[in-house]
């Protein structure tokens, strides 16, 4: 497989679509960079300093050492650390957070004032230093867990490039030379390197894969946490009477108590795991949505297709993952129609994935979602309108009920004439893909692959 | 039938008698659950050597050989088509037996066209007349 024709679009894309290399989130060992957008999870510093591995402690401690280092020379006087701290305050090249444009912003000369006068301000640390740097989310307004995450990041750059470049290695992710600035320990300053690393096709940005197992929604020790978990049960026990800047300046004064919940935090370490990309949802929650589904009319009255869609998308998205990994859900108008579909990535982790995505040119697999009482002609047009040039020629129309045999016969002429393989499953389909989600005989994909099967069975010779 | 032939019946309808108790209970328990793949492996397996002991002429279905795997069988499916050749193998026995008439009366298998000395049980069909 090549790098993905030009022609085709592939929403939100992942740096494997873009070049075609077939592997899921399952199987790697990173987080897929997106080439549009950030992945929405943050490192985690205290994954690094819980985890059994030597080398994450290691890390860790390489980080809290940088950290408190600047923190230490912002004591001595040396104003070259604010400068450095917001240099290292945002790291575009690893792609975590929120933002949709790939660029973050840096700190601001006050707010890294701010942080640094800790070091000044309360004098455990300034003795001791923090031993975990996250803690400053509860002493200074606006740091959250992406400044923690890209600080972390900067401090780590190194070993980020290497880690990377092993990772492209194995997984044959294509890399170039490019100039990147790393944070050196031994000068605490950076230097610009040439090294290989994969790149944004779009932006030519290089691009740092960051292990999962680093990965979190929000930093396990974090300003919401501690506040409703501690603050408010150990001091503010009648509500509301701290607001959010009194909070964190009610902490530079007790920092015993900040303390306290850093060494609470520290003994709950088994509860702070890393978070997937993805969830499935649960059996039960799987079952009650099949039962919502079920019981729904068909057509538009009291919203059952707005209801249909709401139930199926996080239904689907967790029954076919992690064969299939889910990108998103989509609207868009059709002949004054508002049609729902919903895009997976097809990354051939099956042989029937592999046959679509050759046969088919399969990138992604488009779901069309259908709350109809029967699939008529016009819907199996407006679908195959939609695959024209855009997503290769597969998709599957989800739906009630059977379609007539006029439906099947418009699918079988449309593959006999354009070689476009629209499949359509109904409830008893889906009921299947429960079944089998839940007795783990079976994988809810392979209802897929059958359905494939039986159609190919209909087809001319 | 021949010797060999015999010994491998016995082999086999064992076996079928076997995935027929198994997937029973887990057709009771949830019939509409498809069986697995890892199961369903060597049902095949086992149902390929049925057919070429069964023939044509005792094969329960001319136009069922194995489950396809993909199209994902239920247990119940596999548990009904087990009793199936189940009945064949039994139909195949009871046409390659006789009584000994001499005392105490038991079931040998008819090996080459001679009775043998090899001795089965009484068929089903009779037990159950009994």
């Amino acid at each position: 497989m090549g790098n993905f024709n030009e022609t085709m679009i592939i929403i939100k894309p992942r740096l494997n679509d873009f070049y075609g290399i077939p592997f899921t989130q399952e199987e790697v060992d990173f987080a897929i960079p997106f080439l549009d957008e950030d992945i929405p999870l943050y490192i985690d510093p205290f994954l690094f300093w819980k985890s059994p591995s030597q080398q994450d402690n290691g890390l860790h401690l390489s980080v809290i050492n940088s950290f408190n280092y600047l923190g230490n020379q912002y004591f001595k006087g040396n104003s070259d650390c604010v400068q450095t701290l917001i240099r290292i305050s945002e790291c575009n090249e690893v792609g975590l957070g929120s933002s949709k444009t790939k660029i973050g912003k840096r700190i601001g000369e006050k707010l890294a004032t701010e942080i640094l006068s800790l070091y000044r301000d309360i004098p455990q640390v300034t003795k001791s230093g923090f031993t975990h740097f996250e803690e400053i989310q509860l002493y200074v307004d606006n740091i959250a867990e992406d400044r923690i995450s890209d600080i972390s990041a900067n401090f780590i750059k190194s070993f980020l490039i290497d880690y990377t470049i092993d990772q492209c290695e194995k997984h044959a992710i294509p890399i170039e030379k490019v100039r990147v600035d790393v944070f050196d320990i031994k000068s605490f300053g950076f230097k610009t390197e040439e090294v290989f690393l994969p790149q944004n096709p779009n932006t030519k940005q290089p691009i740092l894969l960051v292990p999962k197992r680093w990965l979190r929604h929000s930093t396990f020790i974090n300003y919401e946490d501690y506040f409703s978990g501690y603050f408010k049960k150990e001091v503010d026990k009648k509500e509301h009477q701290f607001e959010r800047i009194k909070v964190l300046n009610f902490n530079r004064q007790n920092y015993d108590l900040v303390k306290t919940y850093i060494k609470i935090k520290e003994r709950h370490q088994a509860d702070c795991q890393n978070d997937p990309l993805f969830r499935q949802i649960p059996v039960l929650s799987a079952k009650r949505k099949l039962q919502t589904i079920i019981k729904l009319p068909t057509g538009k009255i009291n919203n059952a297709d707005k209801k249909y869609e709401e139930n199926l998308c996080p239904l689907l998205a967790s029954l076919l993952y992690p064969h299939l990994d889910f990108a998103q859900a989509q609207s868009r108008t059709d002949s004054n129609v508002s049609i729902r579909d919903l895009i997976f990535y097809n990354n051939c982790s099956e042989k029937f994935l592999k046959e679509i995505y050759d046969v088919y040119n399969c990138h992604q697999v488009v779901v069309e979602l259908k709350n109809t009482k029967e699939v008529e002609p016009d819907h199996i047009d407006q679908v195959n309108r939609y695959l024209k040039d855009s997503f290769g020629r597969f998709a599957i129309i989800f739906t009630r009920n059977d379609p007539p045999k006029k439906v099947m016969k418009n699918t079988i002429d449309l593959w006999s004439g354009q070689r476009k393989c629209i499949l359509i499953l109904t409830d008893e389909d889906l009921k299947m893909m429960c079944e089998v989600y839940e007795s783990k005989n079976r994988n809810p994909f392979e209802v897929i692959n059958k359905k494939y099967v039986e159609f190919t069975r209909l087809l001319p010779s | 039938m021949t010797k060999n032939e015999v010994d491998n019946f016995e082999k086999v309808q064992a076996q079928l008698e076997g995935l027929h108790t198994e997937i029973s209970a887990l057709s009771k328990k949830s019939q509409n659950d498809r069986l697995n793949k890892f199961k369903l492996k060597f049902v095949n397996q086992i149902l390929v050597d049925a057919n070429k002991l069964l023939g044509d002429k005792y094969r329960p279905f001319s136009d069922f050989t194995v489950f396809d795997d993909i199209e994902m069988p239920s247990n119940s499916d596999v548990a009904m088509m087990l009793t199936q050749y189940l009945n064949c193998f039994e139909k195949l026995r009871a046409d390659n037996i006789r009584m000994k008439d001499v005392f105490p009366k038991n079931w040998y298998w008819i090996i080459d066209g001679t009775l043998s000395d090899i001795r089965t049980v009484t068929p089903q069909i009779i037990k159950e007349k009994k």
